[in-house]
């Protein structure tokens, strides 16, 4: 996400949000390295979606700073919308346009915003669409898709836009069981190549294997941040010991 | 006078029934387009100001409006031919009514369309255009072609502003023939005609441009 890659990926200050009455997140602060893979986890309602909403404008909030690389967030609408470019997002739901192919879904924002012509969008995106073993579905409907494939092709799309970050929004809590696996698989294989990830899961095999910081979320806050092996044998908040019982039996 | 030449004279009336339907068209299809996605995008004052428009051409008694514009506006020196009122009256009521239509098309969205459209880096407009509008006019190509149906039949009341259409033919002869059963049996199935292949054209039509739709229905 960065120009100069000594700058951090992703640098959160003081972030304070509020709905209404309701302070849904309170002082966060967090900075990821570029290359790092962050697994956010907590129970539901702690506001990790909320949080990984606003690290591309998705959700507005009141107080502190999202900074992507040297982008400030909120500064300028031009800004924000560089920084979304330069950020792939992929949704719980998948998100994938219906009335429009798997070819078109990944092509639609390399033609109008890349202005990228027609034959070399579509060559990128087929790429893509291989890399997440898909290429056969190219001319089909979103609708004709099981859903870890559906989920398959939202991550196309937003690989095509060549972003320096990706950001999971609990991506594979749609999922059956059986389509987990696939969806998981190719989120493993973008780590490897060294992609930088933020991903909000209850996934916590794959947080052991890929994550390098584990992020633990209560009540609108950061209560715990460590490396996988720390947060899964030695958590050292209540909350989060309680959480992981409760997950792990 | 016999039931051929009833239809024969109802027919004379035809072309004006179908003018009025097409120019309605112009000012309707517009209309409801840009005011309902006005309305979908518009917060505040600016709102208020589309909304009273929609409402003023959706809540009048088209009949009045009617009267009012090609009897009453050439008093105040503005005088638009029968065609012009009766397309533009017919037209703006049924777009009202459609405006309506593409708003609750747009609102019925996922709100994740939208937000997917953001995260790709898209403009406002591009979301609304590419992802949003074909969306929502899919959705609600059936109540458009219900509103096609209306402004047809709404054609009906043109007679009253002088023109000839399959109605005013239709009292013409029962005037002269003083036979009205015939008559305006002839002229209910001549609207009938008109209008069925109007409500199959819509099917089609809302098989052709959804091609996902039919997509999955052949797995």
């Amino acid at each position: 996400m960065t120009h100069t890659d000594d700058k951090p990926a992703v640098q959160i200050a003081s972030l304070n949000k509020w709905y209404g009455a309701f302070h849904v997140l309170k002082e966060v602060n967090l900075t990821i390295p570029s290359g790092s893979r962050v697994v956010i986890c907590g129970p539901s309602g702690s506001g990790k979606s909320t949080l990984i909403r606003c690290l591309n404008g998705l959700e507005a909030y009141q107080q502190g700073t999202v900074t992507l690389g040297t982008i400030r967030l909120g500064d300028n609408a031009r800004e924000t919308a560089l920084a979304r470019r330069q950020t792939g997002m992929v949704f719980q739901s998948f998100n994938l346009f219906p009335h429009l192919s798997v070819l078109s879904n990944c092509t639609l924002a390399l033609r109008r915003v890349l202005s990228m012509p027609r034959n070399e969008a579509e060559s990128l995106a087929r790429h893509f669409l291989e890399k997440v073993r898909i290429p056969e579905q190219a001319d089909k409907y979103p609708a004709q898709l099981s859903g870890g494939q559906q989920q398959r092709v939202a991550i196309a799309r937003a690989l095509c836009m060549n972003p320096r970050l990706m950001l999971f929004d609990e991506p594979t809590s749609a999922l059956d069981p059986e389509m987990v696996k696939e969806v998981l698989d190719v989120m493993t294989g973008l780590a490897h190549e060294g992609m930088t990830m933020i991903c909000v899961t209850h996934e916590m095999g794959f947080a052991r294997e890929v994550a390098d910081q584990v992020v633990f979320m209560d009540q609108g806050s950061i209560v715990e941040q460590a490396s996988p092996l720390t947060f899964f044998t030695t958590p050292s908040h209540p909350r989060a010991q309680s959480f992981l019982n409760t997950l792990l039996h | 006078m016999t039931i051929l030449e009833i239809w024969l004279g109802i027919l004379q009336g035809f072309r004006v029934t179908a003018l009025v339907t097409l120019y309605g068209l112009v000012f309707a299809i517009p209309f409801g387009l840009v005011f309902g996605v006005a309305q979908y995008l518009t917060t505040g004052p600016a709102r208020f100001v589309v909304t009273s428009i929609i409402e003023f051409w959706r809540s009048s008694a088209v009949i009045i409006l009617l009267f009012v514009f090609y009897y009453a506006l050439p008093l105040a020196g503005l005088a638009l031919s029968a065609m012009t009122v009766s397309a533009m009256v017919l037209g703006l009521n049924i777009g009202g009514y459609a405006s309506q239509a593409v708003r609750a098309g747009l609102q019925a969205l996922d709100r994740g369309q939208k937000e997917a459209g953001h995260a790709l880096g898209l403009s406002r407009s591009t979301i609304l255009l590419r992802i949003e509008l074909p969306q929502a006019l899919v959705a609600m190509s059936p109540t458009f072609i219900n509103q096609l149906i209306q402004l047809v039949k709404a054609t009906s009341l043109v007679s009253l502003v002088t023109l000839t259409d399959m109605t005013f033919r239709a009292k013409e002869i029962s005037q002269i023939e003083y036979d009205p059963v015939p008559i305006y049996t002839s002229l209910l199935l001549a609207y009938f005609i008109v209008c069925y292949p109007v409500a199959l054209f819509g099917r089609w039509v809302e098989r052709r441009i959804n091609p996902a739709r039919e997509a999955y229905r052949a797995v």
